[in-house]
Parts: C-alpha cells; sequence; structure tokens
C-alpha cells in the first residue's frame, strides 16, 4: 500500500517571522519522499480552511496528513469531518502541536526555535510514514433492556421514562413494595455482581433464594439515600429529626413546620460516623433564609461547628445575621447534647460567649446525612466509582450530570447526594432518558486504538490480566491472552506491562513510539 | 561532544501531561528547548525498554509525566509509569549510569508550572551530568 503524505501547516499558530521560518518548514516537509502536497492555510480551524485542505487532499489521492497547528483537542471537529469526506481516517491524521510546543514556550529562543521545529516536523513526518489505518467494528447489542436499581421516587422516574421511550424496564428492589410500575418489578432483589461491557451487560441479580442472570443494554442506579441509616447521638436522642431537604421541602410548599427551628450540621458532632458535607452550609443558609422570609416570627437557629459560605454564598450569609437569624457555632469541647428527658431541649456551647446555651426547638433538622450502605455493594458489582462519603460519583456537574465514567451506566436521585423528592424526579427522569438513547441505538462501536496480541510470544504469565483495570485481557481457548475490544480503553498499560513483548498498542506501537524519539533526539538543537 | 546541547526526552500521557504542557505554554511559562516530548496514551503505555533505548538514542536524561495518581484518566496508569520508570531506573545503576537521569513526574492539567518544571529539572540533570558516552552502538 502506498500511502502519499498531505502537510498542512496553519500560518495562524505557526508563524511568527522572528522565530520560524514557514519556507525552511516547508522545505523539510517538501524533500520527504512520500510528502504529495504542502498547504500553508492561514487558519485550519476555519471551516473554509479546513473544505480547502480536504479537497486537496482528495485532489491528491493522500492517505494520511500532517497538520502543523496546535492543540489536538481544539481542532474543530469540522477539520476531521471534511477529512473524512476526503477519505482520510481520523486516525490518519497527524497532528503536531508547534504553537504550544515551539512557538509559546520558546518564544524568546530564536536560535533553537527554528531547529526544534525542524526536527519535530520530522518527527512526525516518520510517525505519519508508520501509521496504520485501523479499522472499527460495531457489534448488535443482545437486548435493549433497561436495567434500573432501586424503586424510589427517581427510579420510578427513570423507568416511565425509559419505558416511554420504547425501551423494556426492569426495576430491581431491595424491600417488597408493590406498585403499577412499567415493564417488570422484581422485589426482594439485588444486584450481586456484574460483568460485560456498555452495551452488553450482564447483571447478577439475587432475588429472594434465586440467584439469576440479566442481560441489559444500559443501567440506572437509583439506589437512594441513607436517611433510614442515620447514626449518631443527636439523631438517636431526638427520632423526630428531619431532614434538611425536608425542612426546605416544606418551607416551599408554604406549609408551616414546627417552631422554633434548629438546623444542625450533622446529627453525629464527633465527625465518628458522618463527616460534614460540603453542600452543607449553603443549602442550610438557603433555607433558613427562604424560612424567615415566609414566616418572620419563626425562630431560627444554626448550630455549625464552622460556616463555610464559599464565594457570593458570603452575601447569603450576611444577609441571614440581617434577618435575625441565630449562629451557634460549637467545637468538640462543647458539642450539642439533646436532654434525655425532655426530647425538645439541646445544650452546646457557644463558642462567641463561652457559655452553655439551651435552645428549645419545635423542629431539628440535619444539613449532612448518610449515604446509603448499599452502594458500596452495587459500585463493587458495577465497578462504578464512589465519592470519599459513600455516594456515587458522577461525571461532569455541568456536562453529565446523570452519568458514571463507565458508558450504559447512570445515576440519579439520593444515590449522588441527599436530595427533595422534586429534585430526585427530575433527575430519575434525566438518567431514564439518558439510558433509553444509549440502548435505543442498538449497536456497539469499537476498535480503533486497542491493545493486539501476538500469541506465539506470549507465555500466558497474567501480568497483563492482573495490569488492566479495566478487565480486557483474557486467557483465551488456545491458553494465550486475547484482548475483549470492546473493553479496551487504549491506554496501553498492558503493552507496557507484557514482559515477553507480546502485546502492542495499535496507533502508538513500540516501533512508532521508539522511532519518533529517535528522529527528535537526532535533531541538533 | 561534550560541548553538545543536552538532550532530554519526556514521554508524556495524552490526558493530564499534555494537558498540563499545554496549559503552561499558554500561561506563558518558558521551559529548556533541549527539551523533546513524545505523546503516549498513558504514562502506564512506555516499558523499560522504550526508555532504555531513548538512552540508546542519545538522550543525556530521560522523563515521564502521567496523570495524578490519585486522578488517573486510566485509574492506575501513573502508577504502572512510576513501577516502570523506577525499575529503569535500578537497571541504570546496574548499568554504572547515575540513576537521577530517569525521572517520573505527575501533573494535573490545571497546574501550569507542572510541566516546566519537569522539563528544567531534567535538563538541568542533563546539563549537570553531562552527555552520556553510549551513542547507540547496539540496536
Amino acid at each position: 500500500m502506498t500511502g502519499t503524505i498531505q502537510v498542512v501547516i496553519c500560518r495562524c499558530c505557526v508563524e511568527k517571522p522572528a522565530l520560524i521560518d514557514l519556507a525552511r518548514l516547508e522545505a523539510v516537509a517538501a524533500e520527504t519522499e512520500l510528502v504529495s502536497s504542502v498547504v500553508i492555510s492561514e487558519a485550519v480551524c476555519d471551516g473554509k480552511g479546513a473544505t480547502d485542505v480536504a479537497k486537496d487532499a482528495q485532489a491528491k489521492d493522500g492517505d494520511r496528513a500532517v497538520v502543523v497547528a496546535c492543540d489536538k483537542k481544539d481542532f474543530d471537529p469540522a477539520l476531521l469531518r471534511a477529512y473524512r469526506r476526503a477519505g482520510i481516517d481520523e486516525l490518519m491524521v497527524e497532528f503536531l502541536n508547534m504553537r504550544e510546543g515551539v512557538v509559546l514556550p520558546h518564544a524568546r529562543d530564536n536560535e533553537r526555535a527554528q531547529a526544534k521545529a525542524e526536527t519535530m516536523l520530522r518527527a512526525a513526518l516518520k510517525r505519519a510514514m508508520m501509521l496504520k489505518p485501523l479499522e472499527m467494528e460495531t457489534e448488535e447489542m443482545r437486548t435493549r433492556n433497561v436495567v434500573i436499581v432501586g424503586a424510589g421516587v427517581a427510579g420510578r422516574a427513570a423507568a416511565e421514562t425509559a419505558a416511554r421511550a420504547g425501551m423494556h424496564t426492569i426495576l430491581i428492589e431491595k424491600g417488597d413494595r408493590s406498585f403499577k410500575a412499567p415493564g417488570v418489578l422484581m422485589t426482594r432483589a439485588k444486584v450481586v455482581g456484574g460483568k460485560g461491557y456498555p452495551g452488553n451487560y450482564v447483571l447478577t441479580i439475587k432475588a429472594g433464594e434465586k440467584v439469576e442472570e440479566l442481560e441489559c443494554a444500559a443501567v440506572v442506579v437509583a439506589t437512594g439515600g441513607g436517611w433510614t441509616t442515620l447514626k449518631g447521638p443527636l439523631a438517636k436522642a431526638c427520632k423526630e429529626a428531619i431532614p434538611l431537604y425536608r425542612l426546605h421541602e416544606q418551607v416551599t410548599a408554604g406549609a408551616v413546620p414546627k417552631g422554633p427551628i434548629v438546623i444542625a450540621d450533622t446529627p453525629d458532632p464527633s465527625g465518628k460516623s458522618l463527616r460534614v458535607m460540603d453542600f452543607a452550609w449553603e443549602e442550610a443558609l438557603e433555607t433558613a433564609i427562604s424560612l424567615k422570609r415566609t414566616h418572620p416570627q419563626t425562630d431560627v437557629t444554626m448550630v455549625f461547628q464552622e460556616m463555610r459560605a464559599f464565594g457570593l454564598s458570603e452575601l447569603a450569609y450576611k444577609e441571614a445575621a440581617d434577618m435575625g437569624i441565630r449562629f451557634v457555632r460549637y467545637d468538640k469541647s462543647g458539642a450539642p447534647k439533646i436532654d434525655s428527658k425532655d426530647p425538645t431541649k439541646l445544650t452546646v456551647k457557644d463558642l462567641a460567649q463561652g457559655e452553655l446555651l439551651t435552645l428549645s426547638f419545635g423542629t431539628l433538622a440535619f444539613a449532612s446525612l448518610p449515604a446509603n450502605p448499599d452502594n458500596k455493594d452495587i459500585a463493587d458489582a458495577l465497578r462504578i466509582p464512589m465519592t470519599p462519603e459513600g455516594a456515587m460519583r458522577r461525571g461532569s456537574i455541568q456536562r453529565w450530570p446523570v452519568s458514571t465514567p463507565r458508558p450504559g451506566i447512570y445515576v440519579c436521585g439520593s444515590a449522588l447526594f441527599p436530595k427533595t423528592a422534586e429534585v430526585a424526579k427530575a433527575e430519575g427522569e434525566a438518567a431514564g432518558a439518558m439510558a433509553a438513547r444509549f440502548a435505543i441505538s442498538g449497536t456497539i462501536s469499537f476498535g480503533g486504538v486497542v491493545a493486539e496480541v501476538t500469541q506465539e510470544k506470549c507465555s500466558a504469565c497474567l501480568t497483563c490480566v492482573r495490569t488492566c483495570p479495566f478487565e480486557a485481557p483474557f486467557i483465551g481457548k488456545a491458553s494465550k491472552v486475547e484482548i475483549r475490544k470492546q473493553l479496551c480503553q487504549g491506554c496501553g498499560m498492558c503493552a507496557g506491562a507484557c514482559p515477553s513483548k507480546a502485546i502492542d498498542l495499535l496507533h502508538f506501537t513500540d516501533d512508532q513510539v521508539r522511532e519518533q524519539s529517535r528522529v527528535l533526539l537526532g535533531g541538533d538543537f | 561532544m561534550s560541548d553538545r546541547r543536552p538532550r532530554v526526552v519526556g514521554f508524556c500521557c495524552e490526558r493530564h501531561a499534555s494537558d498540563s504542557a499545554t496549559l503552561a505554554a499558554r500561561s506563558g511559562k518558558e521551559w529548556d528547548a533541549s527539551v523533546r516530548t513524545v505523546t503516549v496514551p498513558c504514562s502506564g503505555r512506555v516499558d523499560g525498554l522504550m526508555l532504555l533505548r531513548a538512552f540508546e538514542d542519545g538522550a543525556d536524561a530521560v522523563f515521564v509525566v502521567g496523570c495524578l495518581e490519585k486522578n488517573c484518566y486510566y485509574d492506575t496508569g501513573s502508577i504502572e509509569g512510576r513501577k516502570r520508570v523506577e525499575n529503569v531506573k535500578s537497571m541504570l545503576a546496574d548499568l554504572g549510569i547515575e540513576k537521577e537521569r530517569i525521572e517520573m513526574f505527575n501533573a494535573a492539567s490545571t497546574n501550569p508550572w507542572a510541566f516546566p518544571q519537569a522539563a528544567n529539572k531534567m535538563a538541568e540533570v542533563a546539563r549537570r551530568l553531562g552527555p552520556l558516552e553510549s551513542g547507540g552502538e547496539s540496536k
């Protein structure tokens, strides 16, 4: 197969007359064999620039390209789309980050920058020559089931949304409450194990005494919070205490909570069973202010070890103080206690005055709540990460608020952190819709940058099996390692760990990496 | 030979390390031009042979930059990378080469000074210890 390389130099990123001479870069590219054309573009990320570049590639019948510009991650996908239309695969385009590699960091090193840029271009050309086209594979999902773990408010909302999108839903509920739900409802069931890969998960479900395997395309985790497992001396002494979100709900609904009201940061001031949560302060301030606005006569006291009002919440803190909300700060020497004879009296040593205060209250609310203890089993079974508080970890709050790091597994409701039914329902709907959208495509795409085994060299030492965090390598029928491409994330840890060099990572093979470093080291600058 | 400029090669993971270098460049940080960077998908991708070959190809110092160990994109990648580097360190000691010539660093993508610090430190090491006279006789 003959490959010709198109070299694109972006004037916008690379041009800096005193530092880099574009003409010499062009000459370096032109004198390399296999280079069919050198294009100097005004700006490759500009839509027109991208189209022109791709047109040129098509005219010269090139099958690979080197783009000398800025960071690969900054590129407009338009360029890659244009290349794909011109018949050049995304992975056959080698990006050389000249702007952040030379132009910016060596801006004052005039004599060396040019030589470095030329060497980097040579290395990129060498690498481009060694690139091999990689194929993506697709696989049909075996089922389009969506499994929802937990049939609380969030879980039910997720099931309804996914069912509306036409998915077959299976609700797994630990207790035995029965209600009308779309799809199948399994009560007294829990997830004890899971394997497979996004799109074809196989969960092991223990229903009563029976253990069965359940295939599914996507999973929604809605295990709920851990209010019922609340521990700590304050919670034990006062049975009528409520979580802060419940108080918030009452206030928003216009119900009059029984006053006076005390909001404590945690039911366990010693911090043994529960640590004060990051969001406790802001939520408490917000609730207290809206309470005071609607019921100015109600006494509101906040009992806190420290008030961390971040950023603009500082203003809320001030507003709360102006409204007459009382703040009582305590430390371990005088932690709040509830009178054993009269569970409506709370004694605490106020640090500001150094005296013991006795507060009578009608309602006691806790701002920090424990996570569901079942989370750990489910996180282990589905291999999703957890927060230090024992809740499920989710993706970026702005972009992936109900996603986990594993594709096809979504999380919603109080499994993330304690919240009101209303919010949990909204999150459940979002997670259900995401799961349905994932399952509805029906196909899984994988391959590309994945590890590859040369089985003759493999001695089945299991090093890669132990190294891979994604469980992609396994010992196949021939007693040699095989890679499950669907699980491979393309990190190459197995390739680095293999003592017999039987594994190589496509697109970053030993030869490709070595040649690149050899050419770079060969340059004199 | 002795008056030639130092040659340093850094294997950067495609995730936090490369992002950190990019951020550093954009924040106006500068680093030694002797440092060449090779992008690998993960710092766990490097292996002993790859690092030793870099010395063979004329590097005076080699370093690997990965994600923070508790925040690695590939979970345990940067821990793996560190293992490889430690392994090569002991090999270098056996070969009679200063083990300071190879080092592992961790960088967060939001940390603009981690990469320049690592690069300058290794360039300094290469300058202090002088060129490595191995010259790639064996292949």
